[in-house]
């Protein structure tokens, strides 16, 4: 894919995100605030999944869990892409045929689905997810897909790092952790 | 001096391609829940978040999350130390985050949790959340960084 190799190319190559590249402390801020945006607001995510599976903050009502946390994790996920446009524009010509790097996207795509289908059902139903006997199945269902597509977005964003193209030639140093 | 013999190479972890990178994915999943609870609690404690519970109500519902998670992502970190001790020893940003970590889960259990505990004034509340998520935060980019550092030079000459 000749043609996508030198839009990728192109677009590392623009001055702004060569300067990212090259500078020894700009990127590993940006990779380490991708990572801190993890914690605090992917913590959000898990946390609500937990709740609406009846597992955690169970005495906090499951209505008020996914209101109250929603503008954060709007939030989070907006600096989350945000500094993940960066690192990956950065480093474009080594991503765009990584299939870790679509698979991750392709993820991300499915929780703005994910989002949608279940606005309705669980998250902007309180009455449903506030029921006396527990969040419905409904919630749950909601609740372990998001589970599965965050852990799948961690896992493929985390394998990027560790795929080499199968020529081998191009070594990519410079991404966290060893490379082995 | 306490030696023993261990060559990281024999380490299951430098032996396949894929058990680093699931221990960082445990790492990573694990701090987001240990790391992601106590900023709920420390969101709280700032007045941005669970406004109707008290701090008490939200840290006594998020501390057993705490408490797995931190133990789950310290056993997973101790799994990655393993593949390379020496590396991991000898760089600044590695001692830093060691330091900090104990620093940050002493300060949360007992400073944190007292206050949190307790009907604190606004600011002390606010004080108390700022310490808690610059440490946890300074925790994160240091587990980053040390990618990027140099190593420290060997005290006594480079290890055989």
């Amino acid at each position: 894919m000749p043609v996508v190799h030198q839009f990728s190319l192109a677009v590392q190559n623009t001055a702004y995100f060569t300067a990212l590249r090259e500078s020894a402390l700009v990127y590993p801020i940006i990779l380490a605030s991708h990572l801190a945006t993890i914690a605090i607001f992917g913590g959000l995510i898990l946390m609500t999944d937990l709740r609406l599976l009846g597992l955690a903050m169970t005495k906090i009502p499951a209505s008020q869990v996914i209101a109250r946390t929603r503008p954060f994790k709007h939030a989070g996920l907006l600096i989350m892409v945000t500094l993940g446009i960066h690192l990956g524009g950065s480093k474009l010509a080594d991503y765009y045929d990584n299939p870790y790097f679509w698979m991750k996207l392709s993820l991300l795509l499915l929780v703005f689905v994910h989002a949608m289908v279940f606005r309705r059902g669980v998250y902007r139903n309180p009455a449903a997810v506030d029921a006396a006997d527990g969040p419905p199945r409904i919630a749950k269902v909601a609740a372990c897909l998001s589970l599965a597509l965050w852990i799948g977005i961690l896992s493929c964003g985390r394998w990027i790092a560790y795929y080499d193209r199968p020529e081998g030639q191009q070594a990519r140093a410079n991404q966290i952790g060893r490379q082995r | 001096m306490l030696q023993f013999q261990y060559d990281p190479a024999t380490n299951p972890l430098n032996n396949n391609d894929w058990s680093f990178p699931l221990f960082e994915c445990i790492h990573i999943a694990m701090f987001a829940m240990s790391v992601g609870t106590i900023a709920i609690v420390d969101f709280r404690l700032l007045g941005l978040l669970f406004r109707k519970q008290t701090p008490a109500e939200v840290l006594k519902a998020t501390s057993l999350w705490t408490l797995v998670g931190l133990i789950v992502v310290i056993t997973s970190g101790m799994v990655i130390f393993t593949t390379d001790p020496l590396s991991y020893y000898y760089n600044w940003s590695f001692r830093y985050k060691m330091i900090a970590l104990v620093v940050a889960i002493v300060f949360n259990y007992t400073i944190h949790r007292r206050v949190a505990m307790s009907n604190c004034t606004t600011a002390v509340n606010a004080m108390v959340a700022g310490v808690s998520l610059l440490l946890w935060i300074s925790i994160v980019f240091a587990g980053i960084f040390y990618a990027f550092v140099e190593e420290l030079p060997y005290a006594g000459g480079p290890p055989v």
